[in-house]
């Protein structure tokens, strides 16, 4: 069964005062190990500079620098394997093998690749019928669902009111007169201690 | 256990996964959608709560995991 080549993407951090000549060099490696293995890069580009969620080595901040590419399974364990060599520039590395939609996607911010010989004469046609940016544009309009994680602080929050008609009573002076007539008129809120209490004795 | 009996009598609402109804994809390089399914504790929102399906919510697991791996996403509130 002949090996066939798959689509991968690599995500490395390196740490932000890494020199612009050290980086060239392991990108080169990277480009190396991917042409060595009759592969070819779709994409590889700076993707961010940002905050790291958590110091590594000491580092707070860390670049981003995102590799696209289709070749044979030995080419990601190349490549992996460079990563790790060069361990105090590269804070983090993760490839994962992704599937030819998602990396056509990727493409498509690329146009000016030229398309090869090789079982991938129809990126293009496949990349159209694509929602692509639509995909990455949505996710904003639906915050509801971290809105309501909890759903019980109703039942909580109606008790507030109780606490409020004793210090009104406190401070008048006859104050149990008060507090009665306060209990008629907070039904509902004594409604909702009592069934509470209810569900506890339950 | 009672507790969450109450719940269910109050609030009969049922929540639909959103990755089924809408066209989102799950990407671990998407934080800002990713940092909607965690919670304060930076712990990852359990499917009650999520609203997710099965399939998504072990989908969601993993790719906040990779997302925490990559300093994208903190793994605690401690460092």
């Amino acid at each position: 069964m002949a090996i066939t080549p798959n689509y991968y993407e690599t995500l490395y951090i390196t740490r932000p005062d890494l020199p612009e000549e050290d980086l060239a060099k392991i990108q080169q490696k990277l480009q190396d190990s991917i042409s060595n293995n009759q592969g070819e890069i779709v994409k590889a580009e700076k993707w961010a500079e940002r905050e790291l969620a958590y110091e590594i080595q000491d580092h707070k901040r860390g670049i981003y620098y995102i590799l696209v590419f289709k070749a044979l399974p030995d080419a990601s364990k190349e490549i992996e394997k460079h990563l790790q060599f060069y361990n105090t520039d590269i804070l983090r590395f993760m490839t994962l093998k992704i599937t030819e939609e998602a990396a056509n996607k990727n493409k498509k911010s690329k146009e000016d690749k030229t398309p090869k010989a090789e079982p991938e004469p129809a990126p293009k046609v496949e990349a159209e019928p694509e929602p692509a940016p639509k995909v990455e544009a949505e996710p904003e309009p639906a915050p509801k669902v971290e809105a309501e994680p909890e759903p019980a602080p109703k039942v909580e929050a109606e008790p507030e009111s109780a606490p409020e008609v004793e210090a009104e009573s406190a401070v008048s002076e006859n104050a149990e007169e008060v507090k009665v007539e306060s209990e008629a008129k907070a039904e509902t809120s004594e409604e909702v201690k009592s069934t509470q209490e209810e569900g506890g004795t339950q | 256990m009672d507790s969450r009996r109450d719940r269910g009598r109050y609030f009969t609402k049922k929540k639909v996964c959103r990755f089924c109804t809408e066209t989102i994809e799950m990407d671990y390089k998407n934080v800002d959608l990713l940092s909607r399914f965690i919670t304060d504790r930076k712990k990852i929102v359990p499917r009650r709560n999520s609203g997710l399906c099965a399939y998504h919510q072990r989908q969601l697991a993993t790719t906040i995991k990779r997302s925490r791996f990559m300093a994208l996403l903190p793994y605690t509130v401690l460092h």
